[in-house]
């Protein structure tokens, strides 16, 4: 009985290696996951304003329907990122900044930001950044910014693309 | 050397077992929250920094790049008010009064947390939707494979399992004080095909 102690505790101490390991695999496997997905489609530091999420396009799981997406996957391991955004009139939009562990670091939305067209930039600790500028610190060089708005019907589209695109996501 | 294979059995089946535990864990986490109110079920811990390791991850799996609950309270729903699990066959009456915050939606899934292909393309309900009066005295929304003879609809496919996802955008000062006994949709379930 005594020999089955020692492969017991390895047992355990392997189950919770195993535990761990594949919450920290999910979490950010998942999230390279679909900053890659957003970046082959426009390439880093660069806004992609998708088509409202249906059956037949839903780049992540549990897309909303009723939202349409614009985002962007950065990168700040050659320095920090702008991002200008526009919020369009008389309807929720945000905009939130996810790290790569998945975490929010920044989220503001229209009412929030007074329905004014602002602009912040994303930094690493160490970044020197323009003075006077809002700055977002974050702990990891790549993650995804997302907007989200709101479309009460989906024909509403139409107007709202050419103000959604006035939102951007580039390189310093 | 029996010594030796005894430890490498025991590291392999706690590798195994530990894995397929995060792996289950992970996909009954963000339907089974710990706040729930009726058929309902949310965590309030998504997408921040003080989140734990698996909260964190079953929303990588099954709801990334969800917002905090200061913008956005997420509801899973995978079972009627009776406890039963959603199942598309059947028909569901889901019915509230508006929900306390500036927007809010409920979408319809499959198991795995995608919309599911269906001729009229309608995914999910929303306060938009609501005239003036509904807002006022209530609301009613069917469930059902098929397009009711009124009212409003959201459909489901026959032999599917589903799941609902109510967002709150913005919720109310008033909501945020007591969300386990909160005025939220009810869901019931009328008949099965």
């Amino acid at each position: 009985m005594t020999r089955w102690i020692g492969p017991l505790l390895v047992a355990i101490a392997a189950a919770v290696l195993g535990w761990y390991g594949s919450l920290a695999l999910a979490t950010y496997g998942l999230m390279d996951v679909a900053m890659r997905r957003v970046a082959a489609e426009g390439g880093v530091n660069v806004m992609r304003h998708g088509a409202l999420p249906t059956a037949e396009n839903q780049p992540i799981v549990r897309p909303s329907p009723d939202l349409v997406y614009s985002s962007c996957a950065y990168d700040l391991s050659k320095g920090p990122v702008l991002i200008k955004i526009t919020p369009a009139p008389d309807r929720y939009s945000s905009l939130s900044i996810f790290d790569a562990r998945t975490d929010v670091v920044f989220v503001r939305n229209d009412q929030q930001a007074g329905g004014k067209p602002y602009q912040i930039i994303l930094a690493r600790t160490d970044q020197a950044v323009p003075k006077g500028a809002e700055v977002v610190r974050v702990d990891y060089d790549r993650g995804i910014a997302l907007i989200r708005l709101l479309l009460r019907r989906s024909a509403e589209i139409g107007p709202l693309d050419p103000v959604r695109r006035q939102s951007s996501c580039q390189a310093l | 050397m029996a010594g030796k294979r005894r430890y490498i059995a025991g590291g392999c089946i706690g590798l195994v077992l530990g894995a397929g535990l995060a792996w289950y864990a992970t996909g009954r986490a963000f339907k089974d929250g710990a706040v729930r109110n009726g058929p309902w079920s949310t965590s309030l811990n998504y997408g921040v920094a003080s989140a734990d390791a698996l909260t964190r991850a079953a929303v990588a799996r099954r709801g990334l790049l969800a917002l905090p609950k200061t913008e956005t309270v997420y509801w899973a729903a995978t079972r009627d008010s009776a406890g039963a699990l959603l199942d598309g066959s059947c028909t569901y009456r889901l019915s509230g009064k508006a929900v306390d915050s500036r927007w809010w939606s409920i979408t319809l899934y499959d198991s795995q947390g995608y919309l599911q292909a269906n001729s009229a393309r309608l995914w999910s309900f929303s306060g938009a939707t609501l005239t003036a009066e509904e807002a006022q005295k209530g609301w009613q929304v069917t469930i059902a494979p098929s397009r009711p003879r009124t009212g409003h609809w959201l459909p489901s496919l026959a032999g599917q399992p589903f799941e609902l996802t109510l967002r709150m955008y913005n919720p109310g000062a008033q909501f945020m004080t007591s969300p386990g006994t909160a005025d939220l949709p009810r869901l019931t379930k009328e008949s099965c095909a």
